[in-house]
């Protein structure tokens, strides 16, 4: 046997060599030989041709039922079959993204099967980071989300429109313009809040507000350690892979969209004046306190003040198309969206050239996006500030400076600003004009060696403005003079990358492989500048340039960060049965010290289609395909220059009669030298699997990542006298597991067609260790602990309200000490956990975490004819959620306005779970307690759509290929037990991501859209 | 085929070795810590930074008078700011709170950085002038003394650190008294090598005076009156007599008249720089003590003064019959427009009949505002105060008969009678003259933030009838608890995260 092995591949290599006598082809023999396996007797041959209705398909595996014999089509679609048996054998032809056939043969004429392509997305090609694979070939958990789906909603950024179309995300973002909605893959794997790695057409960037979606082609979301290996250092949080549409063969084609989208608020149901000096009232009585002298004539809504219905206007428009040698992409979009706050705006113009041309081995092409964009920023935080406003408030006051109304020490005694005045006195702009492509070229040596070199380049001109304008927007506000204050920032990117790959496929073996180099270079420098009294221009407002003014400040800085890398990628397929993937990266980058800089990722990944196997025989599964995988990651959100202590050159000192400025330097901020890469490992499971011909198809994953040395700032002791933000320490260890399930089922044969995805997510997080050796943390009234999810709430428990003066006599501990003496009927009571008879923050438990146990996404479209109608849902189950702004109006020591309906406690009406109001005493409104804490689990509309699609008929008359319109809203519906404005709210902080402060929430938008091609 | 092969391996492989020396990128924006502390003038200016903690606000920009001036019986707060309102009465629930408690202690022990930083780092400097590094080290030793000083007035039980920290570092329990000893030894040290006077633009750095006026204050804390004396003494019969005089009541408390003959140890401010507060560039250099003072519809007025020392001023006129002029400059209260013709920030009275709000550091004299950028210097120790605690230690040694003159040159500074005529039953009884001079130190000094100290040094607070008393001028002392709130608690997580400090102070 093996004596036939080494003769038949020297027939092989000898053949090769008559055929192509080119030497460089040698370099291959090594492998030909490795992949030369096993052979059978022979003693007839079958040979035939497979194509479908395109043309002739390649690779499809032949096999003869009931045998081991197989084989595979060429890339004429011919195949060659040696048997002893002709008459009456069976072949099976499969290949992915057909229907199976058989074929039964009789004689030796040639065989010839046309395949029908079977309905299943599994051909698609997938980006997985310097290449493409074929979806069916990946072997790590790789989602991926269709275009349409996130250009269908009406989002600023891409991250935002991700809600619920995949798994393994959570997103969170909110409605104000120009905001950028946070995106977590699979958990929080370190503690700096760092966002997944965007890749934008092989760019290491970030598809931030000035990105503009619709230009989009694909986006995949790598999640595991095998998919995400190849990005190394920086893959940790995930990497979110994008690609920019190109243009395709054919006549030009022009793609026209707009759409105009209405936003509204949700909104507090808050008091009135009558209702409010009610209840102002009885807090001032019940503290005996006189009360104040409120205006009853005035009854101001501040929400009608301070909330508009806000507008958004999106059009796009591109030009594609393309011959044999090149293809083009041209589009330009307009974005405007006028707040739902009032003085708040953002717009954004994009321009985008994408050009592909080839001439012979030779390939050159550049993706370039020009955008400039720009936000008229929210001023102080209105979501609050109508909250602590009185109703009894007018809107304007001449009387004040500024002529705005705001509280008055004897008639509306409350520190809140005035939302209408901060948004007319304080006026802040961001700008950027931010240019992002890459051109690259191709060298197609050999027809399986390629050699890519790619130059990305990055830059964003970055311009803020703040106007501070003389007046007043609260009570007993400084008299601050006019001020004006500009910075201007310059930011850019350099990617240098030279890939060189192999691709080749050998009877049943696909051979890829890699390598590559990359260096990045990131720079950022900003100048600022600000002067005061500013010159008033008799027309309103003042001049805005800081030639203008007095009292000038200066000041900037600079920083840069350099990465060094190598990587390589394997990756084999066996009959498409036996898959393997092996990816190593090594990163080095100047953010560490000199023996910390260089890491290396490694991941290794298999998958086994099993049901390509000859004993697989369960008919009903069309597709099955196992997944495992174990690799590592790195991250390192720390900044360019942390390990290094500094000098801190800014303390300056007055001295001497004339109090002349002298300089003074010290080291402020403690460092931590021996900082470095925070490293993920992840093992992931999972399996792929379609059902009912194609029809159903369903994907399932499970994942354990553990990610050591992560970069924490754990509290110094506050005896080290270190300041200006704690080091970063190698300190905590997190580990994160999960379950994600999704779930497809389509129908795509019938006039009415239709899919329907749901997919859940379950994730558990952990601390394993902390930093310093530390068993927790605290964060507000969160507390990190060794062997618990990141940030529990920590807080004193409530226990009802005491009805009676003898239910407080009663409440004993042990030794029956009363442990509130002070408490009167109508008071909170509390429960004294460690039984020391006084209620104290030794009391405080952990009562939950803001975690939610699954979240779950459904997704539904159907179309019958010429109408679609698509539907979004997102769930998510468990959380438990901080309620910040029932926290102001309800806790009356403090003048805010109420909600409409509360009804505290009064001895007449005890059956509340308000406490009695009472003013000027935190006794019954403290913030650390959980009378504040609710159930955030909800279950949302976030979308829901339907066009109509003009026939084509009609379209032929007017010259288009196409026209549709689409009427179109989100969030629509909400189903919740949260009492907030939004249980879908985003908290940046990571310790405290349940704690909704007064968030900008999501919006309800509805919107009417029209799309022309022609 | 070959030879492109070949140029493809040699641009491959030149691109692929990247140097790597690119990686090693140094900060562009300061020095290192490497690169400093090598010359004179590294000193000067790490001197220089540990002034600059004056301006912020845990320290004397803003909340330490709060603790000082608020929760003594001089002051009190009504703001609506509940919790930081109780922290000025002894209601202490989160001893996390930041403005209440963490800030001061984290500002505290970040001046005793800087100062350890000098004294950690100077003396391997080489200097031309021996005596200019000397000088250097005796500042930061006064400032290391001066924070450690009010330190151990607030919290007492407050972890000694003298050397540089890691971030690993965790150091041991402290006591009261070892926070004496160092504060004795920093100040001794730091007047043996500091001038006695200062010229041109040194004009504000501690002088000899200050610190041996300092370690008066800490001796008489403790009640070591023989050593209090002595270091005192310089100011009555030894070298810095001649230094020391008082000038016009009001100029103590104004941006004008800086730095005068009455001032021993006065804290500079400045308007130079209109920004905000911490270690950024061109920070403030102003004191926010006015804009959280100021009375309702003016400041903040999260801090008030108690009406009581208004009756107190009214008891005794001047030898020419008029009213107390240190009432004028002292408090706004009712009848200031009536009795001296004087508004509050430009308006009459619109407050309540009972309430008063301190006036010195007010820059009402010249402008109708406060804001954050109040530029008048805070005399934190002057001479008259030096005077009646000279009075003071005479007293308590027995010498009563001779401590009336320093007593009697107070007084007639602002045309008071001589204390034995004004009050003759006092005669030589030491109590009745200790009980007159409490009143004589509030008079002359109320609002300067001395106050807590002189009630703790009195032992007024340590037995229930003395707080009883206290709390008849100020019903916050209502919540006082014996022995737990003569001191602040310590940071709750400083207690946590230090297993050294196995218990927070007592009764916390």
């Amino acid at each position: 046997m093996s004596k036939m092995i080494t003769q038949r591949c020297e027939t092989n290599i000898r053949r090769k060599k008559l055929t192509n006598k080119t030497k460089g082809r040698m370099l291959t023999l090594a492998f030909v030989f490795i992949l030369c396996t096993c052979v059978f007797a022979v003693h007839a041959q079958i040979t035939g041709s497979v194509r479908d209705k395109d043309g002739p398909l390649k690779g499809v595996a032949v096999t003869l039922k009931g045998s081991n014999i197989a084989t595979q089509s060429d890339a004429a679609g011919h195949f060659r079959m040696a048997t002893d048996q002709v008459n009456g054998s069976v072949l099976v032809f499969s290949h992915i993204g057909y229907v199976t056939q058989e074929v039964l043969i009789s004689g030796l004429q040639p065989v010839e099967v046309i395949l029908e392509a079977a309905h299943t997305d599994l051909d698609e090609v997938v980006v997985v980071g310097y290449g493409t694979q074929r979806k069916q070939d990946l072997t790590g958990a790789v989602s991926v989300v269709k275009a349409s789906d996130v250009q269908k909603r009406q989002a600023t950024t891409v991250a935002e429109s991700l809600q619920g179309l995949a798994t393994g995300i959570r997103v969170r973002g909110g409605g104000q313009p120009g905001s950028e909605a946070q995106i977590q893959v699979r958990g929080m794997k370190n503690l700096s809040g760092t966002p997944p790695l965007y890749v934008v057409d092989g760019l290491i960037t970030t598809a931030n507000r000035d990105f503009n979606p619709s230009d989009i082609e694909s986006i995949q979301i790598l999640k595991d350690a095998s998919a995400a290996a190849i990005y190394g250092s920086r893959a940790a949080n995930g990497v979110i892979i994008i690609t920019t549409k190109q243009g395709k063969k054919g006549p030009a084609q022009i793609d026209v969209s707009a759409k105009s989208t209405l936003q509204t608020t949700p909104r507090y149901d808050l008091a009135r004046t009558e209702e409010f000096a009610r209840l102002n009232y009885m807090a001032y009585d019940n503290a005996n306190v006189p009360r104040q002298d409120l205006d009853m004539t005035v009854d101001t809504d501040w929400q009608d003040a301070a909330f508009r219905t806000g507008k958004v206007q999106d059009y796009s428009l591109s030009f594609s198309g393309g011959g044999d040698d090149g293809q083009y992409f041209i589009s330009g979009g307009y974005f405007d969206n006028k707040g739902a706050v009032i003085s708040t705006g953002f717009d954004r113009f994009n321009f985008r050239v994408n050009t592909v041309t080839k001439k012979g081995i030779f390939t050159i092409g550049e993706n370039l996006a020009i955008s400039s964009a720009k936000t008229d920023e929210m001023s102080g935080n209105p979501y609050i500030d109508v909250l602590r406003l009185l109703p009894t408030i007018p809107v304007y006051n001449p009387e004040n400076p500024g002529g705005y109304g705001y509280g008055d020490e004897r008639r509306a005694r409350t520190f809140g600003s005035n939302p209408v005045a901060i948004a007319d006195l304080e006026d802040r702009t961001n700008a950027n004009l931010r240019i992002r492509g890459n051109l690259f070229s191709e060298l197609q040596f050999l027809p399986f060696l390629k050699y890519r070199f790619n130059l990305g380049y990055e830059t964003s001109r970055d311009h803020h403005t703040f106007l501070r304008k003389a007046g007043s927007w609260t009570l007993n506000q400084p008299l601050d003079p006019s001020r004006y204050h500009e910075n201007r920032a310059e930011s850019s990117t350099i990617l240098v990358e030279n890939t060189l790959s192999f691709e080749k496929d050998i009877n049943q073996h696909r051979l890829n492989i890699l390598a590559g180099q990359s260096y990045q270079r990131d720079r950022y420098a900003q100048m600022w500048g600000t002067k005061r009294n500013m010159l008033e221009n008799p027309a309103g407002g003042y001049y805005t340039v800081l030639d203008q003014g007095n009292e000038p400040q200066t000041g900037g800085f600079a920083r840069r960060t350099d990465l060094i890398s190598y990587f390589g990628r394997f990756e084999y397929n066996y009959a498409d049965k036996y898959l393997v993937n092996g990816i190593i990266r090594t990163d080095g980058v100047s953010r560490f010290g000199k023996d910390y800089k260089f890491g290396t990722f490694p991941s290794l990944s298999g998958a086994w289609r099993i049901s390509q196997e000859d004993f697989f025989q369960a008919s009903w599964i069309d597709d099955l395909k196992l997944r495992a995988n174990y690799g590592t990651l790195g991250s390192s959100n720390i900044g360019p220059y942390d390990y290094i202590p500094i000098i801190n050159t800014f303390p300056t000192i007055a001295m001497g009669p004339g109090q002349v400025t002298l300089p003074g330097a010290t080291q402020i901020q403690l460092a931590n030298q021996d900082l470095r890469w925070e490293t993920l490992t992840q093992q992931n499971y999972g399996f792929d699997a379609m059902f009912l011909k194609n029809r159903l198809n369903v994907s399932a994953e499970y994942f354990i990542s553990k990610t050591k040395d992560v970069l924490i700032q754990y509290p110094l002791l506050i005896s080290t006298g270190n300041d200006g933000g704690n080091p970063y320490t190698n300190g905590a260890t997190l580990g994160n597991r999960g379950v994600e399930l999704s779930v497809t089922y389509q129908e795509n044969t019938k006039p009415f067609q239709y899919s329907v995805t749901a997919n859940i997510t379950t994730l558990r997080n952990r601390v394993i260790d902390l930093g310093y050796g530390q068993n927790r943390t605290f964060s507000g009234n969160t507390v990190t602990e060794k062997g618990q999810p990141l940030g529990m709430w920590f807080v004193l428990e409530t226990d009802g309200i005491f009805q009676s003066m003898e239910e407080i006599n009663n409440y004993q501990n042990a030794d029956g000490r009363v442990i509130q003496p002070n408490a009167q009927p109508g008071d909170i009571r509390f429960k004294d956990h460690n039984g020391d008879g006084t209620i104290t923050n030794a009391d405080k438990v952990i009562v939950g975490d803001a975690w939610a146990d699954y979240e779950v996404g459904l997704n539904m479209n159907a179309s019958y004819k010429q109408f679609s109608f698509s539907m979004d849902w997102f769930g998510s189950v468990g959380a438990m959620v901080f309620n910040g702004p029932k926290s102001v109006t309800d806790m009356f020591s403090d003048n805010t306005n109420y909600r409409a309906g509360i009804q505290p406690w009064t001895p007449e009406n005890p059956n509340t779970d308000v406490p009695r109001a009472y003013y000027a005493s935190t006794m019954n409104s403290r913030g650390d307690t959980d009378r504040w804490l609710e159930d955030g689990s909800f279950v949302r509309l976030k979308y829901i759509g339907i066009s109509y699609r003009l026939p084509s008929s009609l379209l032929d008359k007017i010259y288009f290929s196409e026209a549709q319109v689409t009427l179109s809203g989100q969030n629509l519906l909400t189903f919740t037990k949260y009492s907030g404005l939004d249980p879908e709210f985003n908290n940046n902080s990571v310790f405290q991501k349940g704690h909704d402060f007064g968030v900008f929430p999501n919006l309800k938008t509805v919107s009417l859209g029209v799309q022309f091609r022609f | 085929m070959k030879k492109i092969l070949f140029i493809l391996l040699i641009t491959v492989s030149s691109l692929i070795s990247c140097d790597k020396s690119l990686l090693d990128q140094d900060n562009p924006n300061t020095l290192t810590e490497e690169q400093f502390w090598i010359t004179e003038s590294d000193a000067q200016r790490g001197v220089n930074a540990i002034y600059h903690m004056f301006y912020q606000p845990g320290t004397w920009s803003r909340w330490i008078y709060f603790r000082l001036d608020l929760t003594s019986d001089e002051g009190f707060s009504k703001s609506p700011w509940i919790e930081l309102a109780d922290w000025t009465r002894f209601q202490y629930v989160n001893y996390n709170f930041l403005e209440g408690n963490v800030i001061t202690y984290k500002d505290t022990y970040k001046a005793i950085f800087r100062c350890n930083q000098v004294l950690t780092h100077v003396p391997t400097i080489e200097f031309a002038d021996e005596n200019k590094k000397a000088q250097l080290l005796a500042e930061a030793k006064f400032l290391r003394g001066f924070y450690y000083y009010y330190a151990a007035l607030l919290w007492e039980n407050f972890p000694i650190v003298t050397s540089l920290q890691s971030p690993t570092d965790m150091p041991e329990a402290s006591t009261l008294s070892d926070v004496w000893a160092l504060v004795e030894s920093d100040l001794s040290e730091a007047a043996q090598a500091l001038p006695l006077q200062w010229s041109g633009n040194d004009i504000g750095r501690p002088t000899k005076g200050a610190a041996l006026a300092l370690l008066g204050k800490t001796y008489m804390q403790q009640h070591k009156w023989n050593e209090a004396k002595s270091a005192l003494d310089y100011f009555i019969t030894g070298e810095g007599t001649t230094y020391y005089d008082l000038v016009a009541y009001q100029d103590n408390f104004r941006a004008e008249n800086e730095n005068n003959k009455e001032s021993v140890f006065e804290i500079q401010f400045s308007d130079a720089h209109k920004t905000a507060e911490g270690d950024i560039p061109s920070s403030t250099m102003s004191t926010n003590r006015a804009q959280f003072f100021a009375p309702r519809s003016i400041g903040w007025s999260d801090g008030q003064a108690r009406y009581w020392l208004v009756t107190e001023f009214k008891k005794e006129k001047t030898v020419d019959g008029e009213i107390d002029p240190r009432l004028r400059y002292s408090l706004f209260y009712p009848g200031l427009e009536a009795d001296f013709g004087d508004k509050v920030y430009g308006r009459s009275w619109q407050w309540d009949a009972d309430e008063a709000w301190f006036r010195k550091y007010a820059r009402d004299y010249k402008q109708n505002h406060d804001d954050y950028f109040n530029e008048v210097n805070n005399r934190v120790i002057r001479f008259a105060d030096i005077l009646l605690l000279y009075a003071e230690v005479l007293n308590e040694l027995d010498q009563t008969a001779n401590a009336y003159p320093y007593v009697d040159r107070v007084r007639t500074r602002v045309n008071l009678a001589p204390l034995a005529a004004a009050y003759p039953s006092i005669g030589n009884d030491k109590d009745r003259f200790r009980e007159r001079l409490k009143m004589e130190r509030a008079l002359e000094l109320c609002g300067e933030s001395v106050r807590w100290a002189d009630l703790k040094r009195w032992g007024d607070l340590e037995t229930q009838a003395g707080i009883d008393r206290v709390a008849q001028r100020d019903p916050d002392f209502n919540n006082f608890v014996l022995d737990k709130h003569i001191r602040l608690p310590l940071p709750e997580v400083e207690v946590a995260n230090n297993p050294n400090l196995t218990s927070n102070n007592p009764h916390y």
